[in-house]
């Protein structure tokens, strides 16, 4: 099994939406050391980087697509970028889907960049995510 | 008024296993290679590695702890390009980040500050091209 230019476009969203408790926001918080107050509280806001989270629902469909064949000890994150249409907030609940963007390979190493869109139900815009995996295939 | 050249006030984190432990349950992220020695070395890896988003966390915390607002973040990126191995000691490993503003721009809804990253451990540059975005009021 391999990867191929083929499979670019291909789209992964995640079974369920992401119900976002201010609890598990502070738990976020606390999980890097942050203690800014903006993370706390009724009215909390998500550490930017939570945004990652939140889409990898859709990252375990991608890497769960067996035509891909990937395996995640196999994998090195190479760049991650966000962009935030606004942050996500305690209360909301996101929908969130990964499509391939991109597949690049040098030998054994797959070089696969995928895009996450974060919305709430209603279709309002929070985040677009872009991830760059490499998946070593050597010895697979 | 933020200026082009600023430099913000840097920030040192130290990561202990535990912490890569802590990460590991509230992210989600459960790849060995963040908790099993075993593990970290068949796969050819200098030691066990904290999650590179944990490192992505820390030094977006130079700017967040900068601005007011952390909503004001409208864009941040980084490259992982080299990893920050975490010895199974209490020392751990110690990243220190720095940042300096690099350009002052303006978009339809106001004045934007686009924040260069630095983020080093030992003597080694553990991200690169990190850069943040933030809306200036």
């Amino acid at each position: 099994m391999t990867i191929d230019a083929t499979m670019v476009g291909r789209s992964y969203a995640a079974a369920e939406s992401y119900q976002v408790g201010r609890e598990k926001i502070r738990e976020f918080a606390d999980a890097i050391g942050d203690s800014n107050p903006a993370y706390r509280g009724d009215d909390a806001v998500a550490p930017p980087t939570f945004a990652f989270v939140v889409g990898s629902r859709a990252l375990e469909q991608l890497l769960h697509d067996e035509e891909l064949g990937l395996r995640l000890d196999r994998i090195v994150h190479g760049a991650q970028k966000f962009s935030y249409t606004r942050p996500i907030k305690a209360g909301d609940e996101i929908a969130a889907t990964a499509t391939i963007t991109t597949v690049r390979k040098a030998g054994p190493v797959e070089v696969i960049m995928y895009e996450t869109t974060l919305t709430t139900a209603d279709g309002e815009a929070i985040a677009t995510a872009t991830s760059t995996l490499s998946h070593n295939r050597a010895d697979a | 008024m933020i200026e082009v050249g600023t430099e913000l006030p840097p920030l040192t984190v130290t990561l202990r296993r535990e912490d890569l432990v802590r990460y590991a349950g509230a992210s989600g992220d459960f790849n060995p290679i963040h908790w099993s020695d075993r593990m970290a070395a068949a796969l050819e890896l200098p030691g066990v590695i904290a999650h590179g988003m944990l490192t992505m966390a820390s030094a977006v915390r130079v700017v967040t702890d900068w601005i007011d607002d952390p909503a004001d973040l409208v864009e941040y990126g980084v490259r992982f390009t080299k990893p920050v191995v975490v010895p199974d000691d209490d020392k751990g490993a110690s990243v220190t980040f720095s940042a300096k503003v690099d350009k002052v721009t303006e978009d339809d809804r106001g004045g934007l500050a686009e924040i260069d990253i630095t983020a080093v451990a030992g003597e080694e540059k553990v991200l690169g091209r990190a850069r943040a975005v933030v809306r200036v009021r």
